[in-house]
């Protein structure tokens, strides 16, 4: 039988995301070593794929790359991208660990029994060797396979191996082995001899003293409203795949209809399309698509002067602060907004998009055509515990905070803490004060275990602690 | 010298041998993909034949999406996908717009994606 390899740090953050680069950075800075496990090729989560974000309408990928190469270059964060997570276990140890942040030097050799975290995690196949690759593109220029680009809405595509995309940190190639004809033309290109076909996934194991659950979220699916049309209809996109029309490195590099590359004249927002909806199994508001329907209407009245541009909603939901003016902001550069619930989409004649709705206004049952409709589906929980670790999730499927008033990063396993979206939909300034929370328990928790280690008095008033209890 | 020549003998022995041994094991692999790799040869096949209807149009002159479209019967949305592709890999470029559609004329190296 193989032995599993073990490596040990301070803490692991599940998912690079910026809740969980930002909480990492936070540990990071304290000189605890930190292990950034992510499942995707690149990290950065949803924010490094937005063009714009709100109130501030400063680019996303402006304030994104910084952190992720801040996190790439720190020399306390490990990253570890394509992995996932298998099991997560507490388990007794006896501890001759060498611990980074040191209290009390003195006591450095003690030896005891105590719990640590241990979580199995899979390291899937890039067929590309890490070590080597070093992202020149050259296998993705010469590979002869065209897939559709997911990272680009679907509207582009791809090469069977590519980086992932432009601003992807790690810059490494990932070959997808469902769409690869083993022809041989990267491995004949590859200037470092990265390729290799013959790499497997392998499992080993990250042992921890903490946890944080930085999974995020994902977004129902327009296959899953039927009154929408299923995603079948063309010109009804979502709002992600609108984020990539507005960004600058997007699959037009201009906003476009995807049916036939006609430049919009008439675009619509569907507000609440997966959310406040319980036939979708979303009963709850899902909290910032109010916010970027406004910040991307803006941006296309921006980008496209001309363009009619109509939000179709239930509330306006301008929640933080700033956000009423950003609101209203929007109501003056012209932008519409109808109050009603839109009951049925259509496709119209010439690629157009019919949609009925009842107007709040007294008009009844009203009938009308866009070039381009966006939905702003659902917001739903990324990941789920189940299986793998004791943590429980609430009603809604996210992780479930035990003290969601005063310290909203707690779990119920001990020593496991959760920041950002992964404990409910949150926008970025959310986000990120909460990720700073979340690092401040875990060192609060951290200090609480090792001075205990070294025969010192636990630091008082720890609230993680009182709440386990 | 004598003995430089035989280690050098020696080692490309052993590299050749070891070409041997991987080529072998990239036949194997083959076989036991044989059905991945059919699936996705008939796809580049079409994929192929696709990109030079599209590019034997630009050739003639810069068109738009429906123009392509016409002339390659193929649907609009797939010539967008294919023309947002050949963007992205730097063998076409957008010119100027016409009764709100972009045109596209052929630019670059033609063999980046063929
Ligand atoms: C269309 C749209 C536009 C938006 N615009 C704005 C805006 O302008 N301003 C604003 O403030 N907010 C905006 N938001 C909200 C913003 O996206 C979130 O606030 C932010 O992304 C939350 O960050 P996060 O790190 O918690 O989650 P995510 O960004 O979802 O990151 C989670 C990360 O965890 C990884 N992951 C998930 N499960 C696992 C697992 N099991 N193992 C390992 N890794 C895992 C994921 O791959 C991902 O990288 C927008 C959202 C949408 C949908
Ligand atoms: S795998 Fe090789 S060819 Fe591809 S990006 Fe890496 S170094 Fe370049
Ligand atoms: S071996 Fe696969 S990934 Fe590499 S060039 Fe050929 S089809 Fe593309």
């Amino acid at each position: 039988m193989k032995s599993i390899q073990t490596t040990t740090f301070d803490v692991m953050v599940i998912g690079g995301g910026i809740a969980g680069l930002q909480t990492a950075l936070d540990i990071a800075c304290q000189d605890y070593s930190v292990a950034v496990v992510e499942k995707g090729a690149s990290i950065g989560g949803k924010m490094i794929r937005l063009s714009k974000v709100f109130p501030t309408l400063d680019c996303a990928s402006c304030i994104t790359t910084p952190k992720m190469a801040a996190a790439a270059h720190n020399d306390n964060i490990t990253l570890f991208t394509c992995c996932d997570v298998k099991s997560i276990k507490r388990e007794r140890t006896l501890s001759t660990q060498n611990i980074s942040n040191s209290i009390s030097p003195q006591n450095n050799n003690t030896q005891r029994n105590r719990f640590v975290l241990k979580a199995v995690v899979t390291q899937r196949a890039r067929y590309v060797d890490a070590d080597k690759c070093i992202g020149c593109r050259k296998c993705e220029y010469e590979c002869p396979v065209l897939v559709s680009d997911v990272e680009q809405g679907g509207f582009s595509a791809r090469k069977a191996i590519s980086i992932p995309f432009s601003n992807a940190i790690p810059q490494i190639a990932v070959l997808d082995a469902d769409n690869c004809m083993l022809c041989g033309k990267c491995e004949k290109i590859c200037p470092t001899h990265a390729i290799n076909y013959f790499q497997e996934s392998y499992d080993f194991v990250i042992q921890a003293n903490s946890i944080v659950l930085a999974t995020g979220y994902e977004m129902t699916s327009l296959s899953d409203k039927p009154q929408y049309g299923m995603g079948k209809i063309p010109n009804v996109i979502d709002a992600l795949q609108m984020e990539r029309l507005l960004a600058p490195h997007g699959p037009y590099n201009r906003v476009l209809r995807p049916s036939d590359g006609k430049e919009p004249d008439s675009i619509a927002y569907i507000q609440c399309a997966g959310s406040r909806d319980r036939s979708m199994g979303v009963p709850y508001c899902s909290r910032f698509c109010c916010m970027y329907a406004i910040k991307q209407a803006m941006l296309l009245s921006g980008s496209l002067p001309l363009a009619e541009i109509r939000i179709y909603y239930m509330d306006i939901r301008a929640f933080g602060k700033g956000y009423e003016q950003f609101y209203q902001n929007a109501k003056a550069m012209g932008i519409e907004f109808v109050k009603a619930k839109v009951a049925r989409v259509d496709a119209g004649e010439d690629g157009s998009v019919t949609l009925q709705y009842e107007d709040q206004n007294g008009y009844g049952m009203v009938t009308m055509n866009h070039d381009l409709v966006v939905a702003s589906m659902g917001v739903i929980s990324a990941w789920s515990p189940k299986g793998i670790c004791n943590v429980s999730q609430g009603l809604d499927n996210f992780i479930h905070t035990i003290n969601s008033k005063l310290s909203p990063t707690l779990t119920d396993m001990e020593g496991v803490f959760v920041a950002g979206a992964a404990a409910g939909p949150k926008d970025i300034v959310d986000t990120i004060t909460e990720a700073g929370s979340a690092a401040i328990e875990v060192s609060k928790y951290l200090r609480y275990l090792y001075g205990k280690e070294r025969g010192l008095k636990p630091v008082s008033t720890i609230s993680s602690l009182k709440a386990v209890a | 010298m004598v003995e430089e020549n035989i280690q050098q003998h020696k080692k490309t022995d052993e590299l050749s041998k070891n070409l041997d041994k991987k080529a072998d094991a990239m036949k194997a692999l083959r076989k036991s993909c044989k059905n991945r790799i059919d699936r996705v040869a008939e796809i580049v096949r079409e994929q192929k034949r696709a990109l030079k209807a599209i590019r034997a149009q630009l050739a003639n002159s810069p068109s738009t999406i429906p123009e392509i479209a016409a002339s390659t019967d193929m649907p609009t949305d797939i010539v967008l996908w294919y023309v947002a592709a050949m963007k992205k890999y730097g063998q076409i470029a957008e010119k100027e717009k016409d009764d709100g559609y972009y045109r596209y004329s052929l630019q670059g190296e033609s063999h980046v994606i063929d």
